[in-house]
């Protein structure tokens, strides 16, 4: 099956389980080592966002992520009942023109998201945040 | 992530092994302010053995690169691995910090 799915909980020490999810999927599906490091920041940036700044309670909440496998593609769907924000409504391109004393660091996260993946899209259904990001593993 | 210390003459290198990220760049950081508290301000930071870095570790060496120049210190970076360049390449940080091939072309450039 060209499916695999892992749910984490809002917690950082997570991310640890994520990591392990890739090198999972890189031997399964034989994906490069690049292909796992660009996937790895862009999971990384994104989700720790969601964890940081998803929810207003101290409750636990299950953050779902699945990879799917077409072809030449690998399609990932993040999904989570935070609250709504879209992400990739945050600019930094203005940032990366700045010198080193002026720099500030927010949304690079986001810009690694938009520049290493092949495409990235948000929408919002029945209160549920869905990120789908698309990279060509060609 | 490992973090190995060693002291050349007046230069404190930091060799980095493993992975730089949001669950651990508090250790780096406090390892930087402890140095830069000590007036230990010629840094040289090794990448070597750096597998993967993410914005949470950009972060921190972009703070310590700012407390370092206006202590009038040098904060050099060197041994890049490619994925790690290419993080540095699109963060628009390659001209930011001063980057070397190796630790021995870094050290004759503080």
């Amino acid at each position: 099956m060209n499916k695999e799915t892992i749910t984490i909980r809002n917690d950082i020490s997570e991310l640890e389980k994520i990591v392990q999810k890739l090198e999972f999927i890189e031997e399964k599906w034989e994906l490069s080592p690049k292909i796992i490091f660009n996937l790895n920041l862009a999971l990384e940036e994104l989700i720790s966002n969601i964890i940081f700044y998803g929810f207003d309670d101290d409750e636990e909440h299950e953050i779902n992520i699945s990879f799917e496998k077409e072809k030449t593609l690998l399609k990932i769907l993040i999904s989570d009942e935070g609250k709504e924000f879209n992400p990739f409504n945050v600019s930094v391109e203005e940032e990366l023109d700045k010198s080193v004393e002026e720099r500030e660091i927010g949304g690079l996260g986001i810009h690694f998201v938009k520049k290493l993946m092949d495409s990235f899209e948000y929408n919002r259904v029945n209160k549920i945040n869905n990120i789908t990001l698309i990279k060509n593993i060609n | 992530m490992e973090i190995s210390v060693k002291t050349k003459e007046n230069i404190t290198i930091l060799e980095l092994d493993g992975r730089l990220d949001t669950t651990n760049y508090n250790e780096i950081e406090k390892k930087f302010d402890e140095l830069i508290g000590n007036n230990q301000i010629n840094i040289l930071v090794d990448c070597e053995k750096l597998d993967y870095i993410s914005s949470s570790g950009l972060r921190v060496l972009l703070k310590s690169l700012k407390s370092i120049n206006s202590a009038k210190g040098k904060f050099i970076l060197c041994s890049l691995q490619e994925n790690i360049n290419e993080v540095f390449e699109i963060s628009g940080f390659t001209s930011i910090f001063q980057i070397f091939k190796n630790q021995e072309d870094a050290i004759e450039n503080f």
